[in-house]
């Protein structure tokens, strides 16, 4: 086996121009992290987590009393020539252990330790000489006794999270390099098992079991409907934009209050900040725009309602015909209500600090369209429709970047509010595909009108 | 249209690497030049422009050529500032005497840029940035764009002898620099969305007819079919077509 | 006398045969390609990459999945001793190709000779998985 070579030599100059040796570098650095972070990881639990845990679980309860208080004194040089000096309070007790009497100096953990003298003092006089107190003494060596017990949650969490981040990198990191050596492009993408794992920036979404790149379904049909067999999930609800302008209006005026009530205070006392009043006002506007946008919005979702939809069977194939239930809540009147099936392109490109996402409807059919709909508040406006899927039609694509989707979307124009639009994302699997028995496909053909399907 | 091709515009041909770095006229930019120059700078410097002026594109075709000099040139790109880690871990592996290659400096913002420019100093590497601005680097070149810029780079995108003045013409050319404010990047896509509207006139999907007026055959586009190239040291991932 | 370091380097050229005609094959279907090498004029060739995969190409990054790889490093199946290669791989039923407008989806065959010297050539060969009609531009964009 040859290795490769460290230069290369070309017109008599001699240089290091091996992406071998990078890799080997790169490896060897990512190596040394995971070492230092097992073994920063394994001083820490010995020496901390883990007496810490023996102590909690192990040690053996005993009654003592006190004969005597004292501090312990460490110096530590730190950075040399600086000289830090730690008092630890420390309590003799005389108690039992199997049966045979011990007097011994009070362990601790080091979050009793202080800089300061007089704070280690009055932790001291928190106890009283000649006073029996509850203490613990290790089996294993019962001249170790301690008064407290309990735990350094953010030592547990310094012990795992420090080492546990560089044995992350570096174990990530190491498996990369390996994973990578010496291949091209295609043998990396054909490697791709934990890759993924590697690089979760780039992972697509989860991808049908034996149809590669082609959406899972398993969130679209996991909700039983009323009528149908399925109900769609509706893509981003609008109740998240809700919750979203509520949250704002809420945090936003709960500064403005806080401001206000400051600024009332100085007015109150006589005093007059300029400054607090020249930032209360753009403060007040913004939390009154929050606010009203969020009545708004209520108001809206209120008057609008939910918009469901039904389907007679998922995931769809290309050629089939499908049962669909569309329900609108709400008040009021909708001057029309328009079903459509939409093929959707998606990409996305990131150069530097620039996200470009494109979205492009490249197909659209309507399927169903109703005019003068009136909701009441006690029922809502039904209409049943059928969707044909083309026979050739493209299926549902995702991978890290680029997506095919296809989708039922809802627009509607309610009187007196703006024209609204939702979105179900279904999923169409390849021509060709034979799905499981249990996914049976519905072949009842409605040939009448979506108008005079209207159902209160 | 015989011997038609796929989009010349996309994002395949027009990424940095794809597109041989060119100034603002549109001629080539002589990196021998730039490489003495940022010698003379002490080897780190910026380079800087305006979103989409051919920053990235610059930075890759120089990294290979520091590379060549005997030296490294890992190159990063920063999306944001939690790519951060990223920037200061490649100063870190990088050798002296390396020089680390950063697209989007400007992530790292000025306190943590600082930091990782005096880390660079203090261990002996060079940085060679770009930025949208400056960032108190030695300027390497500020990027500009240029009508006759965006002409040369179309003008050397695959097969635009086929569909050059057919499908694609000066005025489009013109027409998407001018709309985009000089943005070679938005104007590249905006020639590719013509591009596509003008290579399929009348299609349909799955012969079942659109809302939108459907005609009534399919024209089939025909892709390219083959392409061939090596894969040097210092290529981009794919340098095919 | 020349060394390998001295020599001008070849520009090999890769012939890539189909089993099927137009290059048009169907899920599920054996994709079988036969390929002949040319003007790699002695240089010596440490490995041959046969791959099967599709990409995207568009106005987003590329993506790329791969459903075949092979690596070949028997020098028998190799030049000098051999010009000539074969592979084949049942195709999957998905992703199928797809010419659409800001996201096309093709697949191709690609022949990757590795060079002594870290140097490589690959050659790309498109196909057709599956009859999906091209999207159109929507007319507004027209």
């Amino acid at each position: 086996m040859r290795l490769p070579r460290f230069y290369a030599k070309k017109r008599g100059h001699r240089r290091t121009v091996s992406r071998e040796w990078g890799v080997v570098g790169d490896g060897l650095f990512h190596g040394a992290l995971l070492v230092a972070g097992m073994c920063f990881g394994g001083l820490l639990v010995s020496g901390v987590a883990a007496p810490e845990w023996r102590i909690n679980h192990e040690f053996r309860e005993t009654t003592g009393t006190i004969l005597a208080k004292g501090l312990a004194k460490t110096t530590v040089a730190d950075p040399p020539a600086t000289v830090i000096t730690n008092w630890r309070p420390c309590l003799l007790v005389r108690y039992s252990a199997n049966g045979v009497m011990h007097e011994s100096w009070s362990h601790s953990t080091t979050a009793t330790n202080t800089s300061d003298r007089e704070v280690a003092l009055r932790r001291l006089s928190d106890w009283a000489l000649g006073t029996e107190v509850v203490c613990w003494y290790d089996p294993a060596s019962p001249t170790m006794v301690v008064l407290q017990r309990g735990y350094n949650w953010w030592l547990w969490l310094l012990s795992f999270l420090l080492p546990g981040a560089l044995v992350l990198i570096g174990g990530t990191g190491l498996v990369r390099v390996i994973r990578a050596w010496g291949k091209s492009e295609e043998h990396r993408a054909a490697s791709a098992g934990i890759s993924e794992l590697l690089d979760p920036l780039a992972q697509p979404a989860l991808a049908a079991p034996g149809y590669p790149a082609v959406p899972i379904c398993d969130d679209l049909v996991n909700s039983p409907g009323t009528v149908l067999r399925y109900r769609l999930p509706i893509e981003s609800p609008e109740s998240w934009t809700l919750v979203g302008f509520g949250l704002f209006a809420l945090l936003w005026n709960a500064v403005v209050v806080v401001l206000a009530v400051g600024a009332g205070l100085d007015l109150l006392g006589g005093r007059i900040d300029w400054w607090l009043f020249a930032l209360l006002v753009p403060f007040l506007g913004v939390g009154i725009g929050g606010i009203t946008l969020f009545i708004r919005s209520l108001v809206f979702a209120t008057a609008v309602g939910p918009t469901q939809l039904e389907i007679s069977d998922h995931p769809l194939l290309p050629g089939g015909r499908y049962d669909v239930l569309l329900a609108q809540g709400g008040t009021g009147t909708f001057q029309t209500l328009t079903l459509s099936l939409e093929l959707e392109e998606q990409a996305t490109f990131r150069q530097g600090t620039d996200t470009r996402t494109e979205q492009l409807v490249v197909w659209r059919q309507q399927v169903a369209c109703v005019h003068d709909v009136s909701a009441a508040t006690d029922s809502r406006f039904e209409a049943r429709a059928v969707v044909d899927v083309p026979n050739i039609a493209m299926h549902s694509f995702t991978s890290a970047h680029n997506a095919v989707r296809w989708r039922l979307v809802v627009r509607g124009t309610p009187e007196r509010w703006p024209e609204f639009c939702r979105t179900f994302p279904v999923v169409v699997f390849p021509v060709g595909v034979d799905l499981p028995e249990s996914t049976s496909r519905s072949l009842v053909v409605h040939r009448r009108t979506p108008s005079q399907e209207v159902t209160q | 249209m015989t011997g038609m091709v796929s989009n010349p515009f996309s994002t395949r041909h027009t990424r940095p690497g794809s597109i041989a770095p060119l100034d603002a006229t549109g001629r080539p930019v002589d990196l021998d030049v730039l490489l003495d120059r940022l010698h003379g700078f002490g080897g780190t410097a910026a380079i800087v422009g305006p979103h989409g002026s051919g920053k990235s594109t610059l930075l890759t075709h120089l990294a290979p050529r520091l590379e060549r000099d005997g030296r490294r040139a890992p190159r990063i790109r920063l999306h944001s500032s939690a790519d951060i880690p990223a920037a200061w871990s490649a100063i870190h592996r990088a050798a002296p005497g390396d020089t680390v290659c950063i697209d989007s400096w400007e992530c790292t913002g000025r306190l943590v840029g600082g930091l990782l420019r005096i880390l660079a100093r203090v261990t002996g590497r060079h940085l060679l940035v770009t930025s949208h601005h400056r960032v108190g680097f030695p300027e390497l070149v500020q990027c500009t764009t240029s009508p006759a810029l965006l002409r040369a780079i179309v003008g050397g995108l695959p097969k635009h002898g086929v569909w050059l003045g057919k499908v694609i013409h000066a005025e489009d050319i013109d027409q998407a620099f001018a709309n985009h404010g000089g943005n070679l990047r938005e104007s590249l896509y905006e020639l590719y969305d013509r591009f596509e509207a003008a290579a399929s006139p009348i299609q349909c999907v799955g012969g079942d007819g659109s809302i939108d007026h459907a005609g009534p055959t399919s024209i089939h586009r025909k892709i390219h079919e083959s392409a061939d190239g090596f894969s040097y040291v210092g290529a981009p991932e794919r340098n095919l077509g | 006398m020349t060394t390998a370091t001295d020599r001008v380097p070849s520009k090999p050229k890769i012939e890539v045969q189909f089993d099927r005609p137009h290059r048009q094959h169907e899920p599920r279907d054996t994709l079988a390609v036969r390929y002949r090498i040319e003007g790699c004029d002695g240089e010596r060739i440490c490995a041959i990459e046969h791959s099967v995969l599709w990409y995207t190409e568009g106005k987003g990054e590329e993506d790329l999945g791969v459903h075949f790889f092979q690596r070949v490093t028997d020098r028998a199946m190799m030049p000098p001793a051999t010009t000539a290669g074969a592979f084949s791989t049942p195709l999957p039923q998905s992703p199928l190709s797809y010419e659409g407008v800001i996201v096309k989806v093709r697949w191709c065959v690609r022949v990757r000779l590795f060079f002594d010297g870290s140097r490589d050539f690959v050659s790309e060969h498109v196909f057709n998985l599956g009859h999906i009609p091209p999207a159109r531009m929507p007319s507004a964009r027209a």
